[in-house]
């Protein structure tokens, strides 16, 4: 069997020094977040993952765009205050580094949260139309995307709120968010997709990633489906640290392989592990990882 | 020259005025002791006589930051406070090691002096011995250093206060109000030279309208580091006395000045600033001035 590569959706739990964090500014020195990347990605390469991510350890993944993006603030919540445009790198930083720590028979994957989960989860004082927002998101996250091509082997686009209320547009916002992207992309949607499925397939990404972990019924609805992309087989809960056994993994694997065969590229947790204690995430990924070598070889 | 909307809570820490509308009570000037590490007694005893002549002579009133740096420190610290300050005057303990801080509790409550007392800081790395000790040990005033890693900016500042930032479970405000801690004084997290330090400044009046509580900072802090000064070493002290007229010109209320040997630099020169605010704020707001205001001493 060919080889199918083992991945992860985004993030990875992280426990901050926030009193270290408070000696530096006391003694006004510098603070760097490496040592917070440096876990989670040295974390992912000994559980055995092809393809890691920075672990977005920074903030939650809606964040991380709102505060780096001109016209967006964050105070108690994120907030729009002005025109959604890019100003400058936003996860590019971090992922160069990852690089330079990541053995060469290693993948790295760019994490973008989706223009319209984005405009959806924040406090819109500006636009009044939700639409005109996540185009502008996409604009923005589009920059983002180009410059990450460079750097990274797979982006990965995040939209759970399509799970939701899928727009009209959804399928243009990615592809906004795309065009001209050197690298394979992916499309990531957690929560029950089993009635929007014929609008999803049609978006123009490389890879399907959904929850078929817990979502099973997915297999059946994606059945009726048929579709060019791949899949990236939802194969752990992420909203559970209770550790699936190897046993249990390859069974979900085998019913995936029954419906998607081939399509499978990838296998993953269901979605980002932030949540979970580290020790279980760890866990989950390195049985995930002998899963995947028992059934499609190391 | 600033009027908030927001209403202003004007707090009185053990006698001492603070907060309000701009040009209502001059800024309070907090200055520092033992920076260096081990206690000076003696010398501390002029100094700080001199800090109060000066206080009495402008209006400014004057309180004592102690910083303790080792645990050998804390008990002759709070001996020295509980018989040489007046009983009806407050002073700042101002601690950085988590554990340092609850010994220090302990002992302020043993020597009946948690509600003269403010406590400097509570932030982000509060842990939760801190957290538990507060509740049994509080003070009667805490000051919140808002400082946010992430956002440097007034927003970020906000987000600190508000919701913690992710990196703690609540927002600083809430975890202050759950210690019991009634009197609050925010510090805006002045930061190190060329990193966005101006926006400890910039958040004053931003946190000033959000929450109407007495807001300043340790701008001073700034200067101390700035390196291109080292070419102008005559000149660090006005400039470092100086930075501090930059908080009352945006609505603040305290100015944690540094060394109180700068004090007979620093009160004068906010005094005449306080004085230039009151008389605006008087006549386009009208803000009348307190009775133990400079402007009502010194016209």
């Amino acid at each position: 069997m060919r080889k199918v590569k083992t991945t992860v959706i985004g993030s990875y739990p992280v426990k901050i020094d926030n009193v270290n964090l408070m000696n530096r500014y006391f003694y006004q020195k510098p603070s760097s977040w490496n040592i917070y990347i440096d876990n989670a990605v040295n974390n992912m390469i000994e559980a055995g993952i092809d393809i890691v991510s920075d672990g977005q350890t920074r903030d939650p993944f809606v964040n991380i765009f709102v505060r780096k993006l001109k016209g967006c603030r964050i105070r108690d919540r994120p907030e729009i205050t002005g025109k959604v445009e890019y100003n400058g790198p936003i996860t590019i930083k971090d992922q160069k580094y990852v690089k330079t720590i990541l053995p060469k028979d290693r993948e790295l994957v760019g994490l973008l949260t989706g223009p319209y989960t984005l405009a959806k989860s924040c406090v819109d004082l500006y636009y009044n139309d939700n639409n005109e927002l996540a185009y502008d998101f996409a604009k923005a996250l589009h920059q983002e995307a180009i410059g990450l091509s460079k750097i990274v082997d797979l982006i990965s686009i995040d939209e759970p709120f399509y799970s939701v209320s899928m727009p009209d547009y959804a399928c243009d916002l990615i592809r906004t968010v795309i065009q001209g992207v050197s690298c394979p992309s992916r499309l990531h949607v957690c929560g029950d997709v089993s009635k929007i499925i014929p609008q999803i397939i049609e978006i123009p990404v490389q890879i399907l990633s959904h929850e078929f972990k817990a979502s099973p019924h997915l297999f059946n609805t994606f059945k009726q489906h048929s579709f060019p992309q791949t899949i990236c087989l939802g194969s752990v809960r992420s909203d559970n640290p209770e550790i699936e056994s190897v046993d249990e993994i390859k069974n979900h694997i085998k019913k995936g392989i029954d419906v998607f065969d081939e399509k499978i590229s990838q296998i993953a947790p269901d979605c980002g592990l932030r949540n979970i204690p580290i020790d279980s995430a760890f866990k989950k990924l390195k049985n995930l990882v002998i899963a995947g070598e028992q059934i499609y070889g190391g | 020259m600033f009027s908030f909307t927001k209403e202003q809570q004007i707090l009185d820490i053990s006698g001492i005025k603070i907060g309000g509308q701009p040009g209502k009570y001059p800024t309070v000037l907090i200055g520092g002791l033992f920076f260096k590490g081990e206690p000076d007694f003696n010398k501390t005893k002029k100094d700080i006589q001199k800090m109060q002549n000066i206080s009495n002579r402008t209006g400014n009133s004057a309180i004592l930051d102690f910083f303790i740096r080792k645990e050998e420190y804390i008990e002759p610290i709070i001996d020295f406070i509980d018989g040489n300050i007046p009983e009806n005057h407050p002073f700042s303990i101002d601690i950085i090691e988590p554990s340092l801080k609850i010994t220090a509790l302990e002992l302020l409550h043993e020597k009946n002096l948690l509600s003269r007392a403010i406590y400097n800081s509570i932030h982000i790395g509060i842990t939760d011995e801190e957290r538990q000790a507060l509740k049994k040990y509080t003070p009667g005033t805490a000051i919140i250093v808002a400082f946010n890693p992430k956002d440097k900016s007034p927003d970020g500042k906000v987000e600190i206060l508000e919701n913690g930032a992710n990196l703690t479970d609540k927002g600083l405000l809430e975890i202050v109000k759950d210690a019991g801690i009634t009197n609050i004084l925010v510090d805006t997290a002045a930061m190190a030279p060329g990193d966005y330090s101006g926006a400890s400044i910039a958040a004053i009046p931003v946190i000033k309208e959000e929450y109407g509580l007495p807001t300043g900072c340790a701008i001073h802090n700034v200067v101390e580091k700035s390196k291109w000064l080292d070419d102008f070493e005559n000149f660090r002290k006005p400039v470092d006395a100086s930075s501090n007229l930059d908080i009352p010109l945006f609505g603040g209320d305290f100015a944690i000045f540094g060394p109180i040997a700068n004090a007979e630099l620093v009160f004068p020169m906010i005094a005449w600033q306080d004085i230039l605010i009151s008389e605006y704020s008087e006549s386009y707001f009208g803000v009348e001035p307190a009775d133990i205001h400079p402007r009502r001493k010194f016209f």
